[in-house]
C-alpha cells in the first residue's frame, strides 16, 4: 500500500513537471497553425485554427530545408572537433597538470568569464584574412572554440573523478598514456561525452550572436538566421515563425533523444570496478 | 576555405595519426600561416558586386530583382547579403575593412569620414521628388550619397466610423486632439481613445521623433533643423529649455496618461495588438506609419473602407500639425568599392520606372518617383490630401549614440511613472544630457 | 631518429592540450589581445580613438545607467544561479530513478532549453501579455482574476519574472550535468549504505551528494558565468524596460558597444570580468577544500 502510494506520489510530481515544460510548446504549436488575425488569446478559447498551410509556407519562404542543412553541418562537425579536442585536454590536464596544462586550464576559466562582445571586430578582421566569412568551415572552427573553455572544464573536472587504474592496465599492456586515453579513459567519458553534445550542442544550434556577423549570404543561413528572417524593422509574422521555429526544434530534439540514452544508470559502475 | 581544411587536418592529423597502441609518427609540421588569405579572384570581364541590406523583408524581390539585372549585364554578379541588425553588422564590416559595394546602412557618421561616393550627377535625379532629393543630401558637404526610390510617411491612423459617429472632426490643435479622445471615451467606454504600443520602442521613440522633434523641424524647416540636429546647435534644439518642445511633449503624454486616454498596458502592448485593436475597433487612433497598411489590410481587408488618416496634432498653441513624409528605401555606394560604375550601373536598374513600380506595389509604399504610378494602396488621396495641408517632416537625424530607440526607452520611464511627483523639465533636462553626450563622442 | 619518435610518442600525453589551446589562441585570445586595447581608447568605431588612459573605467563609476545595469545583474544572478542548481539536482535526482516514462520525461524537461532564448522570451511574452495573455485567461477561468497583473510594465516584478522564466528554460541544462554526475557513482557504494541501514535522505546527504562535487562545481560555476552574462532572454522579453529597469550589463555593454561608444563598451566589459571572475573563485577555492576532505 505504502508503496503504491509513494509512486503515486511520484507520477504526480512528473505530471507537474511535464505540464510546466510543455505549456510553451503548446503556446509555439497553437501560433504555428493559427492564422495571422489570431496572434493572441481572447478568451479560454485554447484550440488553434488548424492552419498547416503555414508550415508550407514558412518552409518555403525561409528556405529552412537548406538552413537545417547548414546548421546540422556546423553543429556536427563542432561537436566532433569538440569532443576530441576537450577530452584531449581535460585528460591531460587532469591527469599531468604541468606549468602548461595548468596555464592552459587558467586561461580557459578566465576567458570563459570574459565578454566576447570585446573580440568581435578583431574577430571579424581574422575571419575576412582567412576568408571565413559566409564559411561554414569557418563557423565551424569558430563556434568550437567557443564552446571549449566550457567543454575543457566539464571533462577535466570529470576525469580527475575516474580513478586513475583504469588506464594503467592498458598502459603494462605497452600503450602510452596518450594511447590508453584514447582506448580505455575515453569510454568512460560516455555521460561526459553525451553532456558535451548536447549542452554545447543547444547552444551552437541556437547560435545567433556570432552567425549573423559571419554569415549573410542566404546560401550558408543557419537556423536561428532563416528564422530571425520573420522578424522584420516593424512587427513579425508570428505565425510563420512559430512555424519555422517547430521545424527547426525538430532536428535537436532527435538529438537529445540519441544522446541522453548514455543516462543510464549503471553504464560506468561495473566498468569502474573491473 | 581551403586554409580551414588544412587547420581542420592539421588537428585531425595530431589525434587520429597516432591512435594505435603501436607507434606513431607525429608529423610535427606546424606551418604559421599568416599570410594574408582571400586575394580576389579578379578577372578583367566579370565583375562581382556585393549588396548589403538590412531590409530583410525584401530580400526575396531584391534576388528577383537581381536575377533581372544579371541577365541584362551578364558581366556582372550581384551577391546579396543580409542581416537583421544591419547597422551593426555594417560597423563592424567598415572597422575591419570588409566592405560591400553597395548599401543600405547610411549614417552621418560614415558620410563624415567619407565612406560613400557622390551620385548627385546620376540621370535619375530629375526624375525623383525634389523634397526626397533635398533629404538624401549630406547637410555638411552638399553632396548626395544616397538615393531613395520611396516615400514613407507618418501620422495619426483613425477609425473613420467612429469618429463620423461621435461627430469629430480630425483635430488642428492640441486642445481638440484631447477634447476627441476625451469624447471617445465617454462615448464608447470599451474603446481605447489612443493606443500606444509601448513595447516597441521604436513607436514611443516616434512620438519624440515626430511631437517633440516636428516642433523644432516646423519652426526651422527641413534643412534648418537638419543642420541643428547634425550640428547639435543647442539653442535651437531648445532641449533642456523648460518650455521647450521635450518638456512640453513630456507634459503632453502625461496628460494623456493622467485621463486614461491611453490604454492602460501602453508599456506591454505590442505592435500586434495595436494592429489587432484596430481592426477591430477597440482603437480609435493610432499613430503608425504607411508600413502598417499592408499589415492591417492583411488582418482584415474590409478595413480599408474605415481607415483615416490625419497629422500629428501640434505641441504647443500656435504650431501646425505634422506629417511626416521621408525618404524610404536608400541605398549607397561605398567609396571602398573597386567598381563603382557597374555599382552605378545596378543602381540605375533599380531606379528604371518598371522596376520601382514593381517594388513599390510589393511593399506597398509611394513611390519617390514623380514619373511611377504605383498603386500602393487603398488610402493613397487621403494621404495625399494630408500631404498638403500639413507641415511636412523628415525623419530625425539621430547621434549615432542616441538611436530612436533610446528615446523609446526614455519615454518608457516617463511612462512607468520615473519623474512622477518631480517636475518634468527633468525629464527633458536628461533628455538634453544624454543626447549632447552622444553627439560628442563622435565629433 | 627512432628514439627521437619514441621520445615524443611516449610523452605525447603532456601535449594533448597543444590542439585545444591553438584553436582557442587563434580565434579567442588572438582577437581579444587586439581587443583589449581599445578599452583605454575614446574609439566610437568610426573615427581614429585616441588614448585616454583610464577615464572609461572611471567613468563606469559615475554612469548611473551602468551601475543600474550592474544591479540588475547581480540581483538576477543572485536569484538565478540557486535556484537552477536547486532545480536542477532535484530533476537529476527524480529522473535518475527506473521508472517508466523516464526518457520520455527528461525529453519533454530538457526540451525548453532547445528552443533559442529569443524564441522562448516571445513565447512568455505571450503567455504573461495582461488580458490577451494565456496565463490571464487560465488565472480568469479559475476565477483567481484577481492575481493577474501587468508584471513586465513594473521594474519591481520585471526581473522576477524574467529570473523565472530563465530558471524554467535551463533548468533541463543544470539537470543534464547532475544526470552525467551521478552516473559516476558506483553502485556498490549504495549498496553498502544500504547495508548499513542508511535511509534515503542520510544516502543523498552521505553518498550523493559528496560523489556530485565535480557536477556541482561545473553547474555553479557555468551557472555564475551564465547568469551574469545575462542577455537574450532579457532583450526577448523587456528588452531591458520599462526604460532601462532590466538591462542587464550584457545588454549595456552591446548598446553601448554600437552606440558610439565603443572604447567605453570595453572598458565596462572588463569591469564586468572582474565582477564574474571574484565569485567563481571565492566558489572555486571553497570547494577546493571540500574535495581534498573525500
Amino acid at each position: 500500500m505504502k508503496k503504491v502510494s509513494i509512486l503515486a506520489i511520484k507520477y504526480i510530481v512528473y505530471g507537474v513537471m511535464v505540464a510546466i515544460s510543455i505549456v510553451p510548446f503548446y503556446i509555439l504549436f497553437y501560433l504555428s497553425v493559427n492564422s495571422p488575425s489570431r496572434s493572441y488569446f481572447e478568451s479560454m478559447n485554447l484550440l488553434p485554427d488548424w492552419q498547416f498551410y503555414n508550415y508550407m509556407e514558412a518552409w518555403k519562404q525561409s528556405n529552412i530545408g537548406l538552413s537545417i542543412f547548414n546548421s546540422i553541418v556546423i553543429t556536427v562537425g563542432a561537436l566532433v572537433l569538440l569532443v576530441l579536442l576537450a577530452s584531449a585536454a581535460g585528460y591531460s590536464i587532469a591527469r599531468f597538470p604541468n606549468v602548461f596544462n595548468r596555464t592552459v586550464f587558467i586561461v580557459l576559466l578566465l576567458c570563459m568569464m570574459i565578454p566576447a562582445i570585446i573580440v568581435t571586430v578583431p574577430l571579424y578582421t581574422l575571419m575576412k584574412d582567412i576568408g571565413g566569412i559566409n564559411s561554414r568551415w569557418a563557423m565551424t572552427l569558430l563556434q568550437t572554440s567557443t564552446m571549449l573553455p566550457f567543454a575543457v572544464f566539464l571533462y577535466t573536472s570529470f576525469i580527475k573523478s575516474i580513478p586513475k587504474e583504469i588506464e594503467e592496465s592498458a598502459i603494462i599492456d605497452g600503450c602510452t598514456h596518450f594511447t590508453a586515453f584514447w582506448r580505455v579513459t575515453f569510454h568512460f567519458l560516455k555521460p561526459v561525452n553525451s553532456s558535451v553534445v548536447i549542452l554545447a550542442g543547444m547552444r551552437i544550434w541556437n547560435n545567433y550572436d556570432q552567425a549573423i556577423f559571419f554569415l549573410q549570404d542566404s546560401s550558408v543561413r543557419t537556423i536561428p538566421l532563416a528564422v530571425s528572417a520573420f522578424f522584420q524593422k516593424y512587427g513579425a509574422d508570428w505565425n510563420l515563425m512559430a512555424a519555422a521555429s517547430m521545424i527547426g526544434l525538430l532536428p535537436a530534439v532527435l538529438l537529445f533523444l540519441f544522446f541522453q540514452k548514455s543516462f543510464v544508470k549503471g553504464i560506468t559502475t561495473g566498468a569502474i570496478k573491473g | 576555405m581551403t586554409r580551414f581544411m588544412m587547420y581542420m587536418t592539421f588537428i585531425s592529423l595530431l589525434f587520429f595519426g597516432i591512435v594505435g597502441c603501436s607507434e606513431g609518427n607525429s608529423t610535427n609540421s606546424t606551418s604559421d600561416n599568416d599570410s594574408e588569405g582571400g586575394e580576389d579572384v579578379e578577372n578583367q570581364e566579370d565583375v562581382s558586386l556585393k549588396l548589403f541590406t538590412g531590409k530583410v523583408e525584401t530580400v526575396d524581390l531584391m534576388d528577383e530583382l537581381i536575377a533581372d539585372f544579371e541577365s541584362a549585364n551578364p558581366n556582372i554578379q550581384v551577391e546579396q547579403e543580409y542581416a537583421n541588425d544591419a547597422s551593426n553588422v555594417m560597423k563592424v564590416k567598415f572597422a575591419s575593412g570588409d566592405v560591400p559595394d553597395i548599401t543600405t546602412v547610411i549614417t552621418q557618421d560614415y558620410m563624415d569620414q567619407d565612406r560613400y561616393i557622390d551620385l548627385s550627377d546620376e540621370s535619375y535625379w530629375d526624375r525623383i521628388l525634389p523634397s526626397i532629393k533635398e533629404l538624401n543630401t549630406d547637410i555638411k558637404t552638399g553632396n548626395t550619397f544616397s538615393v531613395a526610390t520611396n516615400v514613407t510617411m507618418a501620422g495619426i491612423f483613425y477609425n473613420k466610423e467612429i469618429f463620423a459617429e461621435l461627430g469629430l472632426e480630425e483635430a488642428q490643435t492640441w486642445d481638440e486632439f484631447v477634447s476627441n479622445l476625451e469624447t471617445i471615451k465617454e462615448e464608447k467606454p470599451d474603446v481605447t481613445p489612443l493606443f500606444l504600443p509601448g513595447k516597441e520602442v521604436w513607436s514611443l521613440g516616434h512620438l519624440v521623433e515626430f511631437m517633440a522633434h516636428g516642433e523644432i523641424k516646423q519652426e526651422l524647416g527641413i534643412s534648418d533643423s537638419r543642420k541643428a540636429f547634425i550640428e547639435n546647435e543647442k539653442e535651437k534644439l531648445g532641449f533642456s529649455d523648460p518650455e521647450g518642445p521635450m518638456a512640453i511633449f513630456a507634459e503632453r503624454l502625461m496628460e494623456l496618461q493622467d485621463k486614461g486616454l491611453i490604454n492602460e498596458d501602453a508599456l506591454t502592448a505590442s505592435y500586434d495588438n495595436q494592429k489587432d485593436a484596430f481592426v477591430t475597433g477597440n482603437a480609435a487612433m493610432i499613430s503608425q506609419g504607411m508600413w502598417v497598411m499592408g499589415e492591417l489590410l492583411d488582418i482584415d481587408p474590409e478595413v480599408a473602407g474605415r481607415i483615416g488618416f490625419s497629422p500629428y496634432p501640434p505641441l504647443k498653441e500656435g504650431s501646425k500639425p505634422v506629417v511626416l513624409s521621408a525618404e524610404d528605401s536608400k541605398y549607397a555606394i561605398t567609396s571602398a568599392s573597386e567598381h563603382p560604375e557597374e555599382a552605378k550601373k545596378f543602381l540605375e536598374f533599380l531606379m528604371k520606372d518598371e522596376n520601382v513600380k514593381k517594388y513599390s506595389e510589393a511593399i506597398k509604399s509611394p513611390p519617390s518617383f514623380t514619373d511611377v504610378d504605383a498603386d500602393w494602396g487603398p488610402i493613397k488621396d487621403e494621404t495625399n490630401a494630408v500631404l498638403e495641408s500639413a507641415v511636412n517632416i523628415q525623419f530625425t537625424d539621430w547621434p549615432s549614440g542616441f538611436s530612436g530607440d533610446d528615446n523609446g526607452r526614455m519615454v518608457q520611464e516617463l511612462l512607468a511613472g520615473k519623474y512622477d511627483g518631480s517636475d518634468l523639465t527633468e525629464f527633458a533636462q536628461e533628455y538634453a544630457e544624454t543626447w549632447n553626450k552622444a553627439w560628442e563622442s563622435t565629433q | 631518429m627512432y628514439s627521437l619518435l619514441n621520445r615524443i610518442n611516449t610523452r605525447l600525453h603532456l601535449f594533448m592540450t597543444v590542439p585545444a589551446a591553438l584553436l582557442y589562441g587563434i580565434f579567442f585570445i588572438y582577437p581579444l589581445i587586439q581587443g583589449i586595447g581599445i578599452s583605454m581608447t575614446d574609439s566610437n568605431g568610426v573615427t581614429e580613438p585616441n588614448f585616454i588612459g583610464l577615464q572609461n573605467f572611471i567613468e563606469f563609476f559615475n554612469d548611473d545607467r551602468a551601475k543600474g545595469a550592474l544591479m540588475n545583474t547581480i540581483y538576477f544572478a543572485v536569484g538565478s544561479a540557486p535556484l537552477l542548481n536547486i532545480f536542477g539536482l532535484a530533476y537529476a535526482l527524480f529522473l535518475d530513478q527506473n521508472i517508466r516514462g523516464r526518457t520520455f520525461i527528461r525529453t519533454i524537461v530538457y526540451m525548453p532549453a532547445v528552443i533559442s532564448p529569443l524564441i522562448m522570451g516571445y513565447i512568455w511574452y505571450f503567455i504573461m501579455q495582461p488580458q490577451r495573455g494565456f496565463l490571464y485567461h487560465v488565472l480568469e477561468s479559475m476565477h483567481l482574476g484577481f492575481l493577474n497583473g501587468n508584471w513586465l510594465a513594473d521594474s519591481s516584478t520585471a526581473l522576477n519574472v524574467i529570473i523565472m522564466v530563465n530558471v524554467w528554460q535551463f533548468v533541463g541544462m543544470t539537470m543534464i550535468i547532475y544526470l552525467a554526475g551521478l552516473q559516476g557513482i558506483p553502485g556498490e557504494l549504495y549498496e553498502a549504505s544500504k547495508i548499513d541501514g542508511a535511509g534515503y535522505l542520510a544516502r543523498l546527504r552521505y553518498v550523493t551528494i559528496p560523489m556530485l562535487y565535480p557536477a556541482i562545481k561545473i553547474n555553479v560555476v557555468t551557472n555564475i558565468i551564465g547568469s551574469l552574462a545575462v542577455f537574450e532572454i532579457i532583450m526577448a522579453m523587456t528588452e531591458g524596460g520599462p526604460g532601462y529597469a532590466t538591462e542587464s550589463m550584457s545588454i549595456f555593454i552591446m548598446r553601448m558597444m554600437y552606440g558610439s561608444f565603443t572604447g567605453y563598451s570595453t572598458a565596462v566589459a572588463l569591469i564586468m570580468f572582474v565582477v564574474i571572475v571574484i565569485p567563481v573563485f571565492i566558489f572555486l577555492r571553497a570547494t577546493k577544500s571540500k574535495e581534498m576532505e573525500m
